[in-house]
């Protein structure tokens, strides 16, 4: 599939995608193939850890190689997606801590020797997450729905609509531009507000939340403009949902619409960097 | 699951590639020391998704379309002309940047 010279190498890193508590009860890991699909994904056990890890090629993953692999779209999006599954699989019986894409050691021993190290720290932010999920939700607004439904919220367009229906000329055409107007502002306003209202009332049914950088319109593949990227961390999936579906239905009208992706591992809720 | 007007909102899935995207290479535990890769080369994937998810105008003055389409990953760029690529874009991002150079 790749152009990579796939088998006679004998020389192999570890990869690890993330880390799960030893006692662990996992359900099938070898389900889902792994970034480098010659080998299984595997757990390393290191005292009261385990390593979620399988061997790649380092044909594939060592410094020489990566820099070019990384500007190949198909290949990172491939390995991208590898990573995110294995975590994804481990995470429908598991609490798991991610770990960032391309996480590889030359060896075991190394990666024993980080878990070791950093035993503590791991075994903090894997309370933290214990047992939660990463839901997230983005809010988008539909800007015709919004302008439709605006005469509705204020009082000053609707008297204005009103005598628009009934003037004529150009100075119905003055009135209407002023209309336009004050549209336009009031979506500016709600832009701004809305975001941290959906976020405040979601926060309610999570422990955590965080804002991310709304997606553009390419990227999400979406017309509407996106008011909300944010992602949470839930105890219990279904009072969330339920939030959710309130949520929406309270503000269906005004042209929001809502959408709900994952359960993710909880990559927003991990520490970035581990004081060991 | 799309049953959206019972529940009153999307569900979607299966996932976005932008949504792992800003999750995998953006998130997620650092290891620092003892690895192998270079984590240079996924901070700089990083701040360019971060730029594309971010600023679309931005984006677009620099001729970026999306990742698949953009030479700045399209491969065999040495380490140097990467460096000096993404402080470019710090730059005309408007974000802190380690040196000046142009």
């Amino acid at each position: 599939m790749s152009a990579a010279p796939a088998a006679g190498s004998d020389e192999f890193g570890w990869y690890l995608y993330g880390v799960v508590a030893a006692g662990a009860a996992l359900d099938d890991l070898a389900a889902v193939p792994a970034v480098d699909r010659e080998y299984p994904v595997e757990l390393v056990v290191e005292g009261s850890l385990s390593g979620v890890t399988s061997r790649v090629s380092t044909a594939e993953f060592d410094e020489a190689a990566l820099p070019g692999r990384l500007g190949d779209a198909a290949w990172l999006e491939q390995k991208i997606r590898a990573h995110e599954q294995v975590l994804e699989n481990v995470l429908s019986s598991a609490t798991v801590l991610p770990c960032r894409f391309c996480t590889v050691y030359h060896d075991q021993a190394d990666l024993r020797r980080f878990l070791a190290e950093c035993e503590s720290a791991l075994v903090a932010a894997l309370d933290r997450i214990s047992d939660r999920v990463e839901l997230g939700v983005k809010a988008f607004v539909d800007s015709e729905r919004f302008a439709s439904s605006a005469g509705t919220r204020s009082e000053k367009i609707r008297e204005l609509s009103e005598r628009v229906s009934q003037a004529e000329g150009g100075r119905a055409y003055l009135e209407t531009r002023q209309i336009e107007r004050l549209v336009a502002d009031e979506l500016a306003r709600f832009r701004q507000e809305a975001a941290p209202q959906l976020h405040e009332r979601l926060l309610n049914a999570a422990d955590e939340g965080v804002l991310l950088a709304p997606q553009r319109p390419e990227v999400s593949g979406r017309e509407e403009e996106m008011l909300l990227n944010g992602a949470y961390l839930v105890p219990d999936r279904t009072r969330f949902e339920h939030a959710l579906a309130d949520l929406a239905r309270e503000r269906r009208g005004e042209g929001i619409e809502l959408e709900l992706t994952g359960p993710w591992p909880p990559y927003n809720f991990v520490p970035e960097e581990l004081g060991s | 699951m799309s049953s959206q007007d019972l529940q009153g909102y999307r569900s979607g899935q299966p996932a976005q590639l932008a949504d792992v995207l800003e999750r995998v290479l953006d998130k997620g535990i650092v290891i620092a020391g003892d690895i192998k890769i270079n984590l240079l080369d996924i901070e700089l994937l990083t701040v360019k998704i971060r730029l594309l998810i971010a600023s679309a105008d931005k984006a677009r003055e620099m001729g970026i379309d999306w990742w698949q389409n953009d030479p700045f990953l399209s491969g065999r760029n040495g380490h140097d002309r990467l460096e000096k690529r993404l402080q470019a874009l710090e730059e005309k991002a408007g974000l802190p940047t380690s040196k000046d150079e142009s």
